[in-house]
C-alpha cells in the first residue's frame, strides 16, 4: 500500500508556526537544530513509505495469527519493525540515559503520524513498548529501571498495558485480578484480563506486561488498584531470560480493523507461578497508570490525525486521475469529455473538508506535543502552566482527534465512490483502523466526561480561559483584514457562545444532567474552537508569506491570470494560498458547529433522558 | 581500507521539472534534492567495506552550497567525514570538468578505493567514474553489481548486455555501483545527531589548482544548447466497437499500421 504524507505541512506547522527552533536551543535538545530534525523528519517518513507502508495490507489480510497459546504476525512486519528498532525510532523521545534518543515530542508527534499512517497495527506496538519503558523508568526500582528500560526503549522487548476485564472496561475500579505478596516481595499475579494490544506476538523474545490488579483487602474502586511489572518470561538478575512467568495467551479477538494487532486475552497465573513486581506503592496504581494512559491518550489523537492524513492524501491523488462526467461548466454538452473527478466542486469540497480536519488535528497534537516539551524546558509556575495546558488538551487531542479523523476518513472514501468501499484501494483499511481510536484508552464518551468534570474546572477554569484567550487574540489580529474579517468575527462569536454556556450552566438547576449529557458536545465545540484558532493563525503567516512571495516575483495579486500562472508554477506560493482557503474553510464549515451545540445545551434539551427507549 | 565516495546532489526523482528561464538550466525552486540513489550503493558498499575491514568513509562531492545537505545525510548513515569542493553550477553536466575537479580533490588523499553511482540521476552521463579513473591512473570497473574485496585486490561482478562479467583488479581501484549491489541503509537518529559534529571540510575550486571558469568556458567539454520537455503525452483514443466488432478491429489494425506504425 502506498502511503502519502504533507511534508510540507509537517514542516510548515514545525518551523514556521510553532516555535520549534527556539525550543531546540534548550541544553536539552543541545544536539539538535532544525537541519537534523529536517533529517529525521525525511528519514521517517522514507522508512515510513518504503518498510511500513508495503506491509500495512499484510497486516491488515494475514492480520495476527493465534494458535495454540502463541500469537504470530506476519512475517513482512519483522524485518520492518527490526528497522525502526535498529534506528532508534522506538526510544525516539526517551531519555539518553536509557539509550533513548532525548528527541523532542513534538518530532516524536510528527514521525509518529508518519508511522501510524503507514501502518497502524505495527505502530501500536511502538508506542506500547515505549509507554511501559517510561512507567518504569518513572516509578520502578533501580533494579528494575536496569533490567527492563533499556531494553524496551530499544524495543528488543515489548510492552503492554493491561487494564481491561470484562467487567472492567470503562469502569477501571471494577478490576478483579489479584496480587498476592510473598515473603520475598513478589507478588503472584493471578486473573483474566481481555483487549490486551500486543499482549502476546513474535516480535520480540519478551513481552513486560503493566498490569492493574488488587492486593488482599484494597478499598472497591480505583483508590484498592496497585500496578505490577509482569514478564512474559522471567528475567534473571543478569538480565537474561529465564522460565515462562505462567501468562497464558487464551485467543485474539476477530476484529473490524487493525488485523496486525492482537488484540489478546491473557490469563495470568492459572498455576499460581505468575510472578509481578510493584511499582511505586500498594493501592496507588491508577495514579500511576495515568502517567502511560495520558501518553498514549495523545498518540491514540495522534491516530486519528495520521489515518485522516493519509486518507486525504490518497484520495487527492485519486481524485486527480479517476475520470468520470463531464466539467460542469459544459453539463450540457453531451460530446465534452469526461474530466478528473477533481473538477467536480461538491469532490472538491469533500477534499477541502478533509484537509481542514487534518491539519486542524495535526496543529492540536503538535502544539501538545510543543507544550509538553515546554514543562521539561522550564520551571515553577511557567511549567505548572504549561502541564496545566497539557491537561486540559490531552482529551481533546484523544476524542476529537480520533472523532474527526474517523470522519475525514469517511470522507476520503467517498471520494473514491464505489471503488473506495473494495479493497483494491486503501480507503476502506484507513477508515476500519481508525475506528478504534474513537474507543480504546477510554471511549471518546469517558474523554469527554474527564473533560466536563475534571479539566474544565480545573485551576477555577484559568487554563481553558487562557486557552481560549489565545483564540481571542487570533480574532483580534485578523478582524480587519478583508479576507479573514468574517472568520475571525465567526470565532469571536464562538468563543462568546462558549463562555456564556459555561456561566449557565453554572447556575442551571438542571447543570449536571446537561452537563453529562453534552459532554462530548462541549468537547467538541473547544475543540473546533481551537481548531479554527491555530488554522488561522497559520493562514496568517501563510498570508505574508504568500504577500513576499508575489512581491519578490513580481506578480500583482490583482492580475488574476498572472497569479493563477505563479500558483501553478510555484509550490510554495500554492502551499501557502491553500493554506489560507484551508482556514477559511474551517471557519465556515466547522464553527456553526459550535453554535449548533449551544442551541441544544441552552435550551436544556433533555429528550435523550425522556425518551422511553423500550 | 580507507574509501572515497564520491557523491553528487540531485533534484528527487519524484520531482516535476521545469526549465528555468535562460532555457538551459532547469528551475531549482521547489526542488527537493537527494543523494543520487546510485550514490546511495556506493556508500552502501564503502561502509560495509570500513566495517568488515576498519578504515574510514570520505565522502567528496563538488557540488553548490546546498550540497552539504547530501554530505550531512552520508555522514548520518555512517560515512566519517566529507569533502565539499563548493562549485558546479556553470559545469553542471560537463563529465569532464567534474571529474578533473574531483580527481584534484581526491588525489593527495590517503585511500584503497574510490567508489562511485554509475550515473547521476538527472543528467545520466554515465561517464565521471571512468574520467576520474583516467586522471587519477587507476583501473576502474562500472556496474557492478557485487563486489569483493581482499589484501590488495578485488573481484566485481558487472553487468552487461545479456550476462554477468567477473573482473579481478588490483586495488587503489575506481568502482562504479549500481542497482542491486546492496540494499542502502536508512540513517539511525544516533546516526543523524552524530552527523552535526562530524567534519565537512570546504575546499574552493582554486585551492585544487583549477580554474572553474575556465573549466566552464575555453576548456568546456560540453555545452547545453537548449532543455525541452518531453512530449505531454496525448489522450488516447478510444474505438467505439459495440455496435461493429468487426470494423473496430479493422480500424484498430489500420492505426496500429498507418499512424503508430507498429505492424
Ligand atoms: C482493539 C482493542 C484494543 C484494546 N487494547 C487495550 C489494551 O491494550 N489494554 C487495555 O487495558 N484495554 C484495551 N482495550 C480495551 C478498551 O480500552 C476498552 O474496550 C474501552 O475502554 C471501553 O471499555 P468496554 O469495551 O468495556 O466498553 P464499556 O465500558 O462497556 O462502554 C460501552 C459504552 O458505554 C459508555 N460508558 C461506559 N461507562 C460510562 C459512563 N460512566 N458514562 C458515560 N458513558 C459510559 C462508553 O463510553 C461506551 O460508549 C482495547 C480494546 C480494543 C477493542
Amino acid at each position: 500500500m502506498e502511503y502519502k504524507a504533507d511534508m510540507r505541512d509537517m514542516k510548515f506547522q514545525l518551523f514556521e508556526w510553532l516555535p520549534t527552533t527556539k525550543l531546540l536551543e534548550a541544553e536539552r535538545y543541545a544536539e539538535w537544530d532544525e537541519e537534523n530534525i529536517s533529517m529525521v523528519l525525511d528519514e521517517a517518513l522514507k522508512i515510513a513509505q518504503e518498510q511500513l507502508a508495503p506491509t500495512n495490507v499484510d497486516g491488515d489480510r494475514i492480520g495476527a495469527q493465534y494458535a495454540d497459546g502463541k500469537v504470530t504476525l506476519p512475517e513482512s512486519f519483522k524485518p520492518a519493525y527490526q528497522t525502526l528498532c535498529e534506528g532508534g525510532w522506538v526510544g525516539i523521545t526517551t531519555n539518553p540515559e536509557f539509550g533513548g534518543m532525548g528527541l523532542p515530542e513534538v518530532v516524536g508527534s510528527a514521525v509518529n503520524e508518519f508511522f501510524f499512517g503507514a501502518n497502524m497495527a505495527l505502530s501500536l506496538h511502538v508506542l506500547l513498548t515505549r509507554g511501559a519503558g517510561s512507567m518504569i523508568e518513572n516509578f520502578g526500582t533501580d533494579e528494575m529501571k536496569q533490567l527492563f528500560v533499556e531494553k524496551l526503549y530499544s524495543g528488543e522487548w515489548g510492552g503492554t498495558m493491561c487494564l481491561t476485564e470484562p467487567q472492567a472496561g470503562s469502569d477501571v475500579g471494577a478490576v478483579k485480578t489479584k496480587a498476592v505478596k510473598q515473603d520475598d516481595g513478589r507478588y503472584l499475579i493471578s486473573g483474566e484480563k481481555i483487549f490486551i494490544t500486543s499482549g502476546d506476538h513474535d516480535l520480540c523474545d519478551n513481552i513486560i506486561h503493566l498490569v492493574l490488579a488488587r492486593v488482599p483487602g484494597a478499598p472497591p474502586g480505583t483508590k484498592g488498584i496497585s500496578l505490577f511489572v509482569v514478564p512474559k518470561f522471567r528475567v534473571n538478575p543478569d538480565g537474561s531470560l529465564g522460565e515462562p512467568n505462567d501468562v497464558y495467551t487464551a485467543g485474539i479477538e476477530e476484529k473490524m480493523g487493525i488485523h496486525g494487532s492482537p488484540t489478546c486475552s491473557l490469563v495470568f497465573g492459572q498455576n499460581d507461578a505468575c510472578e509481578g513486581f510493584l511499582l511505586g506503592e500498594e493501592n496507588r496504581g491508577m495514579k500511576l497508570m495515568f502517567h502511560m494512559m495520558n501518553a498514549a491518550r495523545i498518540e491514540v489523537g495522534l491516530q486519528g490525525g495520521a489515518l485522516a492524513g493519509a486518507a486525504h492524501q490518497a484520495a487527492l491523488a485519486y481524485a486527480k486521475e479517476r475520470l468520470q462526467s463531464r466539467h460542469w461548466t459544459k453539463f450540457a454538452d453531451k460530446t465534452a469529455p469526461q474530466v478528473p473527478i477533481i473538477e467536480h466542486p461538491d469532490v472538491r469540497r469533500m477534499l477541502m473538508w478533509s484537509k481542514a480536519y487534518t491539519e486542524a488535528i495535526r496543529a492540536l497534537l503538535l502544539i501538545t506535543s510543543y507544550y509538553i516539551d515546554m514543562t521539561h524546558v522550564t520551571e515553577g509556575e511557567e511549567q505548572e502552566r504549561y502541564q496545566s495546558y497539557v491537561n486540559v488538551m490531552t482529551p481533546i487531542c484523544k476524542a476529537w482527534g480520533s472523532h474527526w479523523g474517523m470522519l475525514v476518513t469517511n470522507t476520503a472514501l467517498e471520494v473514491f465512490g464505489g471503488y473506495g468501499y473494495t479493497a483494491e484501494y486503501p480507503a476502506e483499511q484507513y477508515m476500519r483502523d481508525c475506528k478504534i481510536a474513537c474507543i480504546y484508552e477510554g471511549t471518546n464518551g469517558i474523554q469527554a466526561l474527564d473533560f466536563v468534570a475534571r479539566k474544565l474546572p480545573m485551576k477555577g477554569g484559568k487554563p481553558v480561559m487562557e486557552l481560549m484567550g489565545m483564540a481571542e487574540k487570533t480574532f483580534k489580529k485578523l478582524k480587519d483584514d478583508p479576507q479573514f474579517m468574517e472568520p475571525a468575527w465567526m470565532l469571536a462569536g464562538a468563543l462568546k457562545t462558549m463562555q456564556t454556556i459555561s456561566k449557565e450552566l453554572q447556575k442551571r438547576p438542571d447543570g449536571m444532567l446537561i452537563t453529562l449529557l453534552d459532554a462530548f458536545p462541549m468537547l467538541d465545540m473547544v475543540g473546533t474552537i481551537l481548531g479554527a484558532h491555530f488554522l488561522l493563525e497559520q493562514a496568517a503567516i501563510a498570508k505574508q508569506k504568500l504577500g513576499a512571495i508575489f512581491e519578490s516575483k513580481g506578480v500583482d495579486p490583482k492580475d488574476e491570470d498572472a497569479s493563477k500562472k505563479l500558483l501553478e508554477d510555484d509550490a510554495d506560493a500554492a502551499f501557502y494560498h491553500d493554506k489560507v482557503q484551508t482556514a477559511i474553510h474551517f471557519c465556515y464549515r466547522a464553527l456553526p458547529l459550535v453554535s449548533a451545540h449551544a442551541a441544544a445545551i441552552r435550551a436544556g434539551e433533555l429528550a435523550p433522558m425522556h425518551a422511553v427507549m423500550r | 581500507m580507507n574509501c572515497i565516495v564520491c557523491m553528487t546532489h540531485v533534484p528527487d526523482t519524484a520531482s516535476i521539472i521545469k526549465i528555468g528561464p535562460d532555457g538551459k538550466h532547469i528551475d531549482e525552486s521547489g526542488i527537493k534534492w537527494i543523494v543520487s540513489p546510485y550514490d546511495e550503493y556506493a556508500l552502501e558498499a564503502a561502509l560495509q567495506l570500513v566495517e568488515a575491514q576498519g578504515g574510514e568513509v570520505t565522502v567528496v562531492c563538488y557540488g553548490p552550497a546546498r550540497a552539504e545537505a547530501g554530505l550531512r545525510e552520508c555522514l548520518a548513515r555512517g560515512a566519517h567525514k566529507a569533502v565539499h569542493v563548493v562549485g558546479g553550477e556553470e559545469t553542471l553536466g560537463d563529465s569532464m570538468a567534474i571529474a578533473k575537479v574531483l580527481a584534484a580533490a581526491v588525489k593527495d588523499r590517503e585511500y584503497d578505493v574510490v567508489l562511485c553511482g554509475v550515473k547521476g540521476v538527472g543528467t545520466d552521463n554515465s561517464q565521471v567514474p571512468q574520467m576520474l579513473a583516467e586522471l587519477l591512473d587507476l583501473p576502474h570497473v562500472t556496474n557492478v553489481t557485487k563486489l569483493d574485496v581482499a589484501e590488495g585486490t578485488f573481484t566485481a561482478e558487472r553487468e552487461v548486455e545479456g550476462g554477468v562479467e567477473v573482473v579481478e583488479s588490483p586495488l587503489p581501484a575506481v568502482v562504479a555501483a549500481t542497482k542491486g549491489l546492496n540494499e542502502p541503509r536508512y540513517a539511525s537518529l544516533k546516526g543523524i545527531m552524530a552527523a552535526k559534529r562530524k567534519p565537512v571540510e570546504k575546499v574552493e575550486v582554486s585551492a585544487l589548482g583549477l580554474d572553474e571558469a575556465a573549466l566552464a568556458g575555453a576548456e568546456a567539454t560540453y555545452s547545453v544548447r537548449a532543455l525541452e520537455l518531453p512530449p505531454a503525452k496525448e489522450a488516447g483514443k478510444v474505438i467505439q466497437g459495440e455496435d461493429d466488432p468487426k470494423a473496430a478491429a479493422a480500424e484498430l489494425a489500420r492505426l496500429l499500421r498507418d499512424e503508430a506504425k507498429v505492424i
